[in-house]
């Protein structure tokens, strides 16, 4: 029988190791911006985000991957945003986001 | 006829430091600047421009009327010894001609002509003893109230005074003890001699009647030597302190007329501008950082000291909300924030040519107007504005064209204010094309940021830029919009980008004035305060951000009006967050809900 086409599929498997991911740099992006480790994950800031409307831009996905030592293609992905500024102030518990944006940046990228 | 005593060696030293470092670091300067601006520079030399230069540095450097104007002790202060001191070196120079005749005399005989006087047996001249005298009791007035500032500044007017780094308290106790010490050497030479004006003759007098001659002897060579340290300390101390502004204003002036201003990049012209400021401290109490959350280190008189000295912190470039409110107050009328801009884009700026390559391609606008409207992110988070824009261009009979209604590219001016400064330019050159495309003939944004960037780096030629409020200004002016007046009472919220930043303060009153009554709050038009949400700002919390947003509603709601007022949506957005008591709303929508 022919696969069925639902329009989603399944994600493929994959492991996040904490003990083999290297989290220096997570550990200094969170002692910088603590008010991070508040975040609930509700999405609002991807959910009207300018940039992730045009894109697969995803700000909460690449900042939950960063703290948990994901960095690959974290900055690349980042730097699709136009630090307009509407998450911060969707933000519920009130995130510096584009704050962090920069962090991220910063410490991710090459300065 | 000899001038020349061991003691002026000190002053001379003094001078010719303070002079070689001056000219080196102008000519470097000048010589670093970029071509246009050079050229800028030379066209403008023969033109009336170079006129109103020199008159405005009489009327600044020397009378400081624009301090004056914000503060008239202070005013009095700083005249007293620009001016003062002068006056003092013009009439001494006279002074020298009258007694000696068109004779060359060397500095030191004119700066320390009281000493060298009498043992030429120069008849007395009292206009002149009267003359000086009086100058220096006018400068003296000033180094008073300069005491009087450092030790109790609330008595000037200022809440709070510069913290100085080390080499300004050296210069700062130099200038200090000049005219005390000039005062006290003059005197004694005048008590040794029995000459002199009201002042150095009176209280030489007094000191010989006093000690007795024999001591004033005694003790003249040390006041004079002590008078010559003071003055080559002051004058060593000068090119590496804020003194420096003395005499940097001046080419800053002429510099300005010529049309040299800050760039985008950094150049060796801001260096006019950095070391022109005299670190008064004028722009600290305005600025709403340190007034509510009481941060007192990135003040724009701290951030261009730590700039000049190259000890510039990324918190430091950062923590500012660019409201301007220190800008319009700067006596020395430096360009406050696109010096921090391009600070901020020597510390961020990385191109990445392949950051916005999804912009390729993209058009999501829809309509076919001669009117574009440009809502801006932030109207789209603040959706009452749009739709009362809506209704607004249906009752006016306006086709529009949507840019971004069903989204789009930001301006690119939260980007270039947080210093990206190249990709920012990515993002205009998206919608300038965008515009371009779809032959619109007007733009209207409600958003006063987009508005200053489309206005100041977009090259918009043919397409005219307006602000909601003015555009719905003309409607009403044009009767397009008919509009019922309420017996409602609103108070107005100037946004920063659109008052300060844009020059927009009439259009957006008038309209209020055409539905309701218009009470205006304590701080307003060029003084009003910042919503405290500015995307300028990366490094406050949110937290912060609500104790600003707090008092600037508190202050608002305290009109008693109905409802609070305002034209940009980031405000409108911050302020609810101030307020629970008093309704805050966009323009457009009380314009909308009076709508006939």
């Amino acid at each position: 029988m022919a696969a069925m086409n639902f329009g989603f599929g399944i994600n493929r498997p994959r492991v996040i190791d904490l003990d083999r991911n290297n989290l220096r740099k997570s550990d200094e992006i969170l002692r910088e911006m603590p008010e991070l480790q508040t975040c609930i994950g509700c999405g609002a800031c991807t959910a009207l985000c300018t940039a992730g409307n045009l894109t697969s831009f995803n700000f909460r996905r690449v900042h939950t991957l960063v703290r948990r030592g994901e960095y690959e293609g974290a900055y690349e992905e980042m730097n699709k945003c136009m630090l307009c500024g509407k998450c911060r102030l969707a933000c519920p518990r009130g995130i510096n986001t584009r704050g962090v944006v920069m962090l991220i940046k910063r410490k991710l990228g090459d300065f | 006829m000899r001038f020349y005593a061991p003691f002026c060696l000190p002053f001379l030293i003094g001078v010719a430091v303070m002079f070689s470092l001056i000219v080196w670091k102008y000519v470097v300067w000048f010589a670093e600047l970029p071509r246009a601006d050079k050229k800028r520079v030379l066209y403008g030399i023969p033109t009336p421009r170079t006129l109103a230069a020199v008159w405005e540095v009489i009327r600044e450097c020397l009378l400081h009327r624009r301090i004056f104007r914000v503060n008239p002790l202070l005013g009095y202060m700083h005249m007293s010894l620009a001016f003062g001191w002068f006056l003092l070196i013009v009439v001494g120079w006279t002074e020298t001609v009258a007694y000696l005749g068109l004779h060359w005399v060397p500095l030191q005989g004119h700066v320390f002509f009281r000493y060298f006087a009498p043992p030429l047996m120069l008849r007395d001249k009292p206009f002149f003893d009267f003359t000086m005298d009086l100058l220096l009791l006018f400068v003296l007035s000033g180094v008073a109230l300069a005491w009087l500032k450092r030790f109790w500044s609330r008595a000037m007017g200022m809440r709070r005074t510069t913290r100085h780094v080390p080499g300004d308290r050296i210069a700062l106790s130099a200038l200090w003890f000049i005219f005390p010490a000039r005062l006290f050497a003059e005197s004694i030479t005048c008590g040794i001699y029995g000459m002199g004006g009201f002042l150095t003759g009176g209280l030489g007098a007094l000191m010989a009647s006093a000690f007795g001659r024999s001591t004033l002897v005694v003790f003249e060579q040390g006041a004079w030597w002590f008078y010559s340290i003071a003055l080559g300390v002051f004058f060593v101390a000068l090119p590496f302190s804020r003194y420096m502004h003395i005499f940097t204003e001046i080419p800053l002036i002429f510099l300005r007329r010529y049309g040299v201003r800050p760039h985008e990049k950094e150049s060796s012209g801001d260096q006019f501008q950095i070391q022109a400021c005299s670190r008064c401290g004028i722009c600290i109490d305005p600025c709403q950082l340190q007034s509510v959350l009481g941060i007192d280190n990135v003040q724009s008189v701290y951030f261009l000291r730590d700039r000049r000295y190259g000890m510039l912190t990324r918190d430091v470039a950062q923590n500012c909300l660019m409201c301007g409110r220190c800008q319009v107050k700067c006596p020395v009328g430096i360009d406050l924030n696109t010096l921090r801009l391009n600070s901020r884009d020597t510390m961020r700026n990385t191109p990445d040519e392949r950051r916005y390559e999804y912009f390729a391609g993209l058009d999501r606008s829809e309509g076919a107007g001669k009117v574009g409207y440009f809502a801006g992110c932030m109207t789209l988070l603040t959706p009452r504005t749009l739709s009362a824009m809506e209704r607004i261009f249906a009752a006016a009979g306006e086709e529009v064209w949507w840019a971004d209604r069903n989204g789009g590219v930001c301006c690119g001016r939260p980007l270039k204010l947080s210093g990206e400064t190249d990709s920012a330019r990515r993002m205009m050159e998206y919608n300038t094309q965008l515009f371009r495309r779809h032959g619109i003939r007007t733009l209207v944004t409600s958003c006063p940021i987009c508005l200053k960037v489309f206005r100041e780096e977009y090259r918009l030629d043919g397409i005219r830029v307006v602000h909601h409020s003015q555009y719905i200004l003309e409607m009403i002016e044009q009767g397009r919009l008919r509009l019922g007046r309420g017996m409602a009472t609103y108070t107005y919220h100037d946004p920063c980008e659109l008052g300060r930043g844009s020059g927009i303060y009439e259009e957006p009153r008038r309209v209020i004035e055409a539905v309701g009554a218009l009470l205006e709050p304590a701080h307003t038009r060029e003084e009003a305060l910042c919503c405290g949400s500015s995307v300028a700002n990366t490094v406050i919390s949110d937290a912060d951000q609500v104790r600003i947003a707090e008092s600037v509603a508190g202050e608002l709601a305290a009109t008693g009006a109905d409802a609070i007022v305002t034209a940009c949506p980031l405000c409108k957005k911050a302020l609810v967050r101030g307020t629970s008591s008093v309704e805050v709303c966009d323009l457009s929508e009380i314009v909308a809900k009076n709508l006939r």
